[in-house]
């Protein structure tokens, strides 16, 4: 039955990956793998699309964003270019409840600025209410495994960044259970606003993560159901498809009339990533669950596994 | 006793020496100079002082297990003496190569050992990847006398293989007579930073370098190739010229994925274009705004014929002559290795006849290809450190449709970097529908298992085989059996007791550890067949430590003349 739907998929969705020339240090291919085959087990179609630099971002194009990490040479051009080509698409598109995943570099650009050690100050697009500071060669680098509490329960990934990144009143991400996050100082990791994420997790975080890559995918299928262009902007024949869970009510209420515009309450109060057909993620929990332990976090491990390892 | 043959006081920088005849014997000039002589005896006693406690901590830690004993010996004489690396290494007739690069320092500087002793001279190395300046004074150490002298130093040549981040520190220490420089990739962000930053300590290396230096470079690899220009003594480069190992040439298709780590003209900054493309970012480039281009190169591979999996005849042509030399491995990085060593050669002035017999008879080394013989089963050690070894590595193993057994072992100790995120570049898609049997194992066995998994590989015909099991899961096997147990009778015996019971109660087929991967592995390689072993750096360690143990490879650590 599955196979039925990789092999035709009916649904599309459209990933836009923000400099995939310049911003790709490690594992940046993990998390754009991970989205494309989670998505494709449910029968829909990750469609991914470069966007390097001079490129304009049109938000009505895409489902979703990504933006990754890159050497700090690389990081300058992108960081000029993000706030004149792609600036106000980029806005509109969080503004509308885009998911959008920002790791590493990526984050950085979307807070306000990154102070170099040495150098101008580089300009990003203010989405978080954060900075990041360099505070030179002599303090060292965050570097390590490190796991983040996160919606109930927990995020692992591994981390290298050289700048200190700040809140103000940007809501983190999560708490860190162990490791640096933004500065080593406040135990807050990443940041979100709206559907936009951004964080230092990388290893790559999606594919130990599945419960955060399904809730993006989650977030994405609801707002294209919403808005419309998951069937190419025909919403509406869609009934029976199985890619979508049990509660036939919450497509209804997705895909049925924007009353006055409002969301409906049925998509806000699920989890977005509750409409997707659960998979087998055994392996992926327990390497989860694995480097938990390796942190020493034995009870948030027995956790992990108990919620979603065991249940399947 | 054993007779020096060379005299403390012969104090000369091998570096400075110029043209490749004999040098004359010690200047005893020196000898007048009596303030001199007096620092000098200091610094001769200090260094017999690091020298004993040197080889004493090496025996010791050999003895007690900890390890190869092969670090230890130079840390400790460091500790002693900071200059015990400098004092030894001048005493050297022939003085040093230096070897350095992401990938091939070792087999390049297997290359040139083999080489240097077809060609009589006696030959030093830092072996056994302790390549750190550690490493460096630990193969001095070894082989000096207590009293700060090397013993057997005439006819003698050293080759150091160095670390990529500490190459501005060797060539201060030792300023070497050829320096080689194999390629720059991306390997253990968190240790050596960007490929950017290794780059810039290896230009101020290059500056730091006497004109008498001769420079081995790479020139189908930009940033190394790049170096040439910096430097005013002589330059050689080496590349292939072999069109056929052009990627658009192959039969893959050409959006494969590579990792590429260097993309831009360093002078201008726009991408660099390829005439051909051998891997990742190795190739014949330039650059369509400013014209910068590949270097002419020195020492070309012409043509390179595959007479099987590891035996490969490649024409090798200089300004001078073309000649046909074999190559006893496998893969293109090999080419590359072999042609850095003929390079090295032809700075020192060696004749061909050396040059061909090194390379052909080669032994291949630790981990790089070597074969050892288990229950019928041929095993082959195949390290891979980061993601264009690795992808290099898949493409020698499955490019001709063979299926093959494999057992990856991928470990995020320091010496592998703490940071596996790399394996999601590398390309095990290919290997898709092209292994006969396939085992993972190592401290990241289910990392790599869940790359595999997203790569396209289905999980049932995977055996992982962690180091470890899971706290929580043997908690859950507990739990369930004491509910169980709890129920049948009134009395609840101590957790620990049952946890000890019970640890296989859940996954009874479940095995841990390297010593049981290889076992899994070679069950599931039938007899004479070969089970190829691809792991990380400390994996290969382990496994190397595991046959040792079953008597199968002799001792590695060898700290004595050869």
């Amino acid at each position: 039955m599955k196979e039925d739907f990789a092999a035709h998929p009916t649904l599309t969705l459209t990933l836009g990956h923000l400099y995939p020339d310049q911003l790709n240090l490690y594992g940046d291919r993990g998390n754009i793998l991970t989205l494309r085959q989670r998505c494709l087990r449910r029968g829909i179609e990750l469609r991914v699309v470069g966007l390097g630099i001079g490129d304009a971002l049109a938000p009505d194009e895409y489902d979703m964003l990504f933006i990754g990490g890159g050497q700090d040479k690389e990081q300058a051009p992108v960081a000029q270019d993000l706030y004149d080509v792609k600036g106000i698409g980029l806005w509109a598109a969080i503004e509308d409840d885009m998911p959008m995943l920002a790791v590493c570099g990526g984050y950085q650009l979307l807070a306000h600025y990154y102070r170099p050690a040495s150098g101008p100050d580089m300009r990003g697009l203010g989405v978080f209410d954060a900075w990041t500071i360099h505070k030179g060669s002599h303090v060292p680098r965050c570097i390590g495994d490190v796991a983040i509490s996160w919606n109930g329960g927990t995020l692992v990934g591994f981390e290298n960044h050289g700048g200190r990144t700040y809140l103000g009143t940007a809501k983190p991400l999560g708490k860190v259970l162990k490791g640096h996050g933004n500065n080593s100082e406040d135990h807050t990791e990443g940041a979100f606003y709206r559907n936009a994420y951004g964080t230092y997790l990388h290893g790559s975080l999606l594919p130990k993560n599945p419960h955060f890559a399904d809730h993006l995918i989650g977030l994405a299928l609801q707002r294209s159901l919403r808005v419309g262009t998951a069937f190419g902007g025909t919403p509406g024949d869609h009934e029976g498809r199985s890619y979508i869970s049990e509660g036939d009510d919450t497509i209804v209420a997705a895909t049925g009339e924007r009353t006055n515009g409002s969301t409906p309450s049925a998509v806000v109060d699920r989890e977005p990533s509750a409409m997707l057909t659960p998979l087998d993620d055994r392996l992926e929990w327990e390497a989860h669950a694995s480097l938990l332990e390796r942190l020493g976090l034995y009870s948030a491990a027995t956790a992990a596994l108990h919620t979603h390892g065991a249940k399947l | 006793m054993r007779k020096k043959r060379s005299s403390p006081k012969a104090m000369r920088i091998p570096g400075r020496k110029s043209g490749t005849t004999r040098p004359q014997p010690a200047a005893e000039g020196l000898d007048t100079n009596s303030q001199r002589t007096t620092k000098h005896r200091r610094s001769s006693l200090r260094a017999g002082l690091a020298v004993v406690g040197g080889r004493a901590a090496g025996a010791l830690s050999r003895r007690l297990h900890l390890g190869g004993g092969t670090s230890i010996v130079g840390l400790v004489a460091q500790r002693l003496y900071p200059g015990i690396v400098g004092h030894l290494a001048t005493q050297l007739e022939y003085g040093s190569v230096l070897v350095t690069g992401t990938n091939g320092k070792t087999t390049t500087s297997g290359f040139i050992a083999a080489i240097l002793s077809d060609a009589g001279l006696r030959v030093w190395r830092n072996r056994e990847g302790s390549n750190l300046m550690r490493g460096v004074a630990s193969s001095l150490v070894i082989r000096a006398l207590p009293n700060g002298h090397l013993r057997r130093a005439g006819r003698a040549i050293s080759i150091f293989e160095v670390d990529e981040a500490v190459v501005p520190q060797a060539v201060q220490t030792i300023p070497p007579r050829v320096a080689v420089f194999t390629n720059l990739f991306r390997d253990q962000l968190d240790r050596y930073g960007e490929v950017d930053s290794v780059a810039a300590r290896w230009q101020r290396a290059v500056g730091l370098l006497p004109t008498s230096t001769t420079l081995v470079l790479n020139a189908d690899d930009p940033t190394t190739a790049n170096l040439g220009e910096l430097f005013t003594g002589k330059v050689l480069y080496f590349g292939i010229d072999d069109p056929s190992f052009d990627l658009t040439a192959q039969r893959v298709s050409s959006e494969r994925h590579q990792a590429i780590d260097t993309r831009t003209c360093p002078q201008c900054g726009s991408d660099y274009t390829y005439d051909l493309r051998f891997y990742s970012h190795m190739g014949h480039y330039y650059c369509t705004n400013c014209g910068r281009r590949r270097p002419q190169v020195d020492i070309r591979a012409v043509q390179v014929q595959s007479d099987s999996f590891d035996r490969l005849r490649i024409s090798v042509a200089t300004s001078t002559q073309q000649r046909e030399v074999v190559i006893p491995l496998p893969g293109l990085y090999n080419i590359y290795n072999a042609l850095a060593a003929i390079a090295a050669a032809q700075a020192l002035q060696i004749d061909w006849n050396p040059i061909a017999s090194g390379i052909e008879q080669f032994k291949p080394i630790f981990g790089r290809g070597e074969r050892i013989q288990v229950e019928g089963r041929t095993i082959r050690l195949l390290l891979a450190k980061n993601p264009t070894g690795f992808n290099e590595v898949l493409r020698t193993l499955f490019s001709d449709e063979t299926p093959r057994h494999v057992l990856f072992i991928l470990n995020d100790n320091t010496a592998d970097g703490r940071d596996i995120s790399w394996i999601w570049v590398v390309d095990f898609e290919r290997a898709v529908g092209q292994t006969a049997a396939l085992s993972v194992a190592g401290t990241r066995a289910l990392d790599l298992a869940l790359r595999l998994k997203y790569a396209g590989f289905a999980e049932r015909d995977m055996t992982i085989i962690p180091p470890t099991p899971l706290r929580a899961m043997r908690r859950e096997a507990v739990l369930n059996e004491r509910s169980k147990r709890v129920a049948k009778a009134d009395q609840v015996r101590p957790a620990v007791l049952t946890d000890k019971e019970q640890e296989p109660g859940m996954k009874a087929m479940q095995r841990y550890g390297i010593a049981e991967a290889l076992d899994v592995a070679i069950d599931k390689t039938p007899i004479g067949e070969t089970l190829f072993v691809v792991p990380t750096y400390t994996g290969l360690l382990e496994v190397h430590r595991e046959l040792e143990r079953r008597g199968l490879t002799p001792h590695y650590w060898e700290g004595r003349d050869r």
